[in-house]
């Protein structure tokens, strides 16, 4: 059974049909990666399977099971997790803070014991805490745990997306575009960290980039959306010989 | 003990001022801008002077001599009247708090409006006249401190925990974000109710006190000017940090007296002594309008006490 099952997935806003019917499947342990030309519905694509956005129709399998109808948090919960293109941190709370608001599904204080100190939400807050530092240290932000989010670097906040996304400790994990704004110095340690945490963490990992050489040398199969159409699926080699890609891309 | 008699009054109700501009941050830390807690105030008061005018009567019936009023009962009325608020609160806060911004601000007036309106035409409310005569456990307005200053540590206590807490963090996420915050799993509507009412909470206790502390209650407590004036107290004081709207209810509770007290200096221009004594709400919109331009986050800010934090850091090292 694939992990993640997108059946004719479709999306429509008005007149446009963002996401046509797209169908396709997503193996356990695969970093899958999704490209397309700008507007062809990648990041559409990545609102529907978080929920963020319903489906006009089609089904999301998840773990075999219908996502489909579910709120975005009762999703991340389940074990799916993403980061943003147009990064969507908390700006005003620390880089710590940020990852530890994503242990909020695997942590249970509830308001009295939160307030009160009791044992259980004391060792609960030491766990968020330890866990929310490993996290940094590993997305190599370990030194500017404090620090508010607002004020780190293009690069350093798509990392502390990354660790803020670990943080829900997710089966399924969706990149959107990590590398942007990144030198290509920059994409090369990306590449190794991605790699890294789906080994570390056992993760499945579906890709949304723009960087040709990146996702060619990081995915196992390469997804192809053009004007919301799946217009080409396969290994990295096959996609970027396939006549249609290159249609997409260069044009008559 | 002068001083005490003549500013009892005034100590006490900068507490309770305090506590409701509380009690309005508590749902703005998740971004709620809800003007609701006049209405629970009200419904407190009510609780309260109810029971204390037909149910918590001495023995022998009759009524109760001034300073006898047992506190035990203020405690057991002011425990109903938060219990009754968040039952209330959870009743409207589900389907308003579907709402955001500004659309819910006006939701929560509205309620304010519905509790006012309901308490005018209401038999057992006392209709316009209000419930007079509410029994007093106190001889002196300023003893009432033994009850308003434990309940504004407690709950300024409260908050400030709750700030550094796990249902707090996914409050003040929402509030910076509130698509990110459900992403990573925080789900908005429980989290929003839940601070909807725990400053509902606080609000109807605060207004349970006040019924015995002002001896009457009427339905000109806890209306719409209530509402400006306690979100004025978070603008003024501070919305990023709980010390903001302790401070704005202490200060802006205050000013009338300061200003009385400026307006008695010898020698001023009779015109702007007469301003200041009853221009009053003048001078609230006045501050309220020119201090957001001066301080945008209020008197107080986190970055505050972070600026502090580092140049002792400094000093120390």
């Amino acid at each position: 059974m694939s992990i993640f099952e997108s059946r004719g997935a479709t999306r429509r806003f008005g007149g446009l049909v963002a996401v046509d019917s797209v169908s396709f499947a997503v193996e356990q342990g695969e970093i899958f990666g999704l490209i397309g030309p700008n507007g062809a519905g990648k990041t559409t694509m990545f609102n529907l399977i978080t929920a963020l956005t319903p489906p006009t129709s089609g089904q999301l399998l998840f773990q075999g099971q219908n996502i489909v109808g579910k709120q975005p948090h009762q999703i991340a919960a389940m074990g799916i997790a993403r980061t943003f293109q147009n990064i969507r941190l908390f700006g005003n709370l620390s880089a710590l803070e940020n990852v530890k608001v994503a242990q909020h599904t695997h942590t249970h204080a509830n308001v009295f014991a939160g307030i009160l100190g009791t044992p259980g939400a004391r060792e609960e807050a030491r766990r968020v805490e330890a866990k929310a530092r490993e996290l940094l240290r590993l997305v190599g932000l370990g030194e500017s745990a404090d620090e508010k989010a607002k004020n780190f670097s293009y690069g350093d906040q798509r990392r502390l997306e990354i660790a803020r996304a670990l943080a829900l400790e997710p089966k399924l994990l969706l990149l959107d575009e990590p590398g942007a704004g990144m030198n290509p110095n920059e994409k090369g340690i990306l590449s190794d960290l991605i790699r890294q945490i789906r080994d570390q963490f056992n993760l499945t990992i579906i890709l949304i980039e723009h960087h040709v050489p990146l996702v060619m040398g990081l995915c196992d199969r390469i997804a192809v959306l053009n004007f919301g159409q799946l217009i080409a699926l396969g290994k990295p080699a096959e996609v970027q010989s396939d006549p249609a890609v290159i249609d997409a891309y260069l044009g008559d | 003990m002068d001083f005490f008699s003549t500013y009892g009054f005034l100590i006490v109700s900068m507490l309770f001022q305090a506590m409701l501009g509380l009690s309005l941050y508590i749902p703005l830390m998740t971004g709620q801008l809800s003007l609701a807690s006049p209405g629970f105030y009200a419904l407190g008061g009510y609780i309260a002077a109810i029971l204390s005018t037909t149910v918590f009567l001495p023995e022998g019936g009759g009524k109760w001599e001034s300073g006898t009023f047992p506190i035990i009962y203020v405690l057991i009325e002011t425990v109903l009247a938060g219990l009754a608020s968040a039952l209330l609160a959870l009743l409207i806060g589900f389907p308003s708090l579907r709402l955001r911004g500004i659309y819910l601000a006006l939701a929560t007036i509205a309620f304010v409006e519905i509790v006012r309106v309901l308490s005018l035409n209401l038999e057992i409310t006392g209709k316009a006249i209000g419930i007079f005569g509410v029994p007093q456990p106190f001889i002196n307005k300023f003893d009432y401190v033994v009850l308003a200053l434990p309940l504004l540590i407690a709950s300024a206590w409260f908050v400030y925990r709750l700030e550094r807490s796990r249902v707090g963090r996914a409050f003040t996420a929402l509030r910076e974000d509130e698509l990110a915050a459900a992403a990573m799993g925080v789900n908005p509507t429980t989290n929003k109710v839940l601070a909807f009412v725990l400053g509902a909470v606080l609000a109807g206790m605060v207004g349970a006190i006040s019924a015995h502390f002002l001896n009457t209650w009427n339905a000109r407590q806890g209306t719409f000017d209530v509402s400006i004036l306690v979100l004025a107290y978070v603008i003024i004081g501070g919305s990023r940090t709980f010390l903001g709207p302790i401070l704005g209810g202490l200060l802006l509770t205050a000013l009338p007296e300061v200003l009385r007290a400026i307006a008695g200096i010898q020698g001023l221009p009779l015109f702007l002594s007469q301003f200041l004594l009853d221009g009053r709400l003048i001078i609230y919109g006045l501050l309220i309008v020119v201090a957001p331009l001066f301080y945008p986050q209020g008197l107080i800010t986190p970055d505050l006490f972070k600026r502090r934090a580092v140049k002792t850091k400094e000093a120390g090292a």
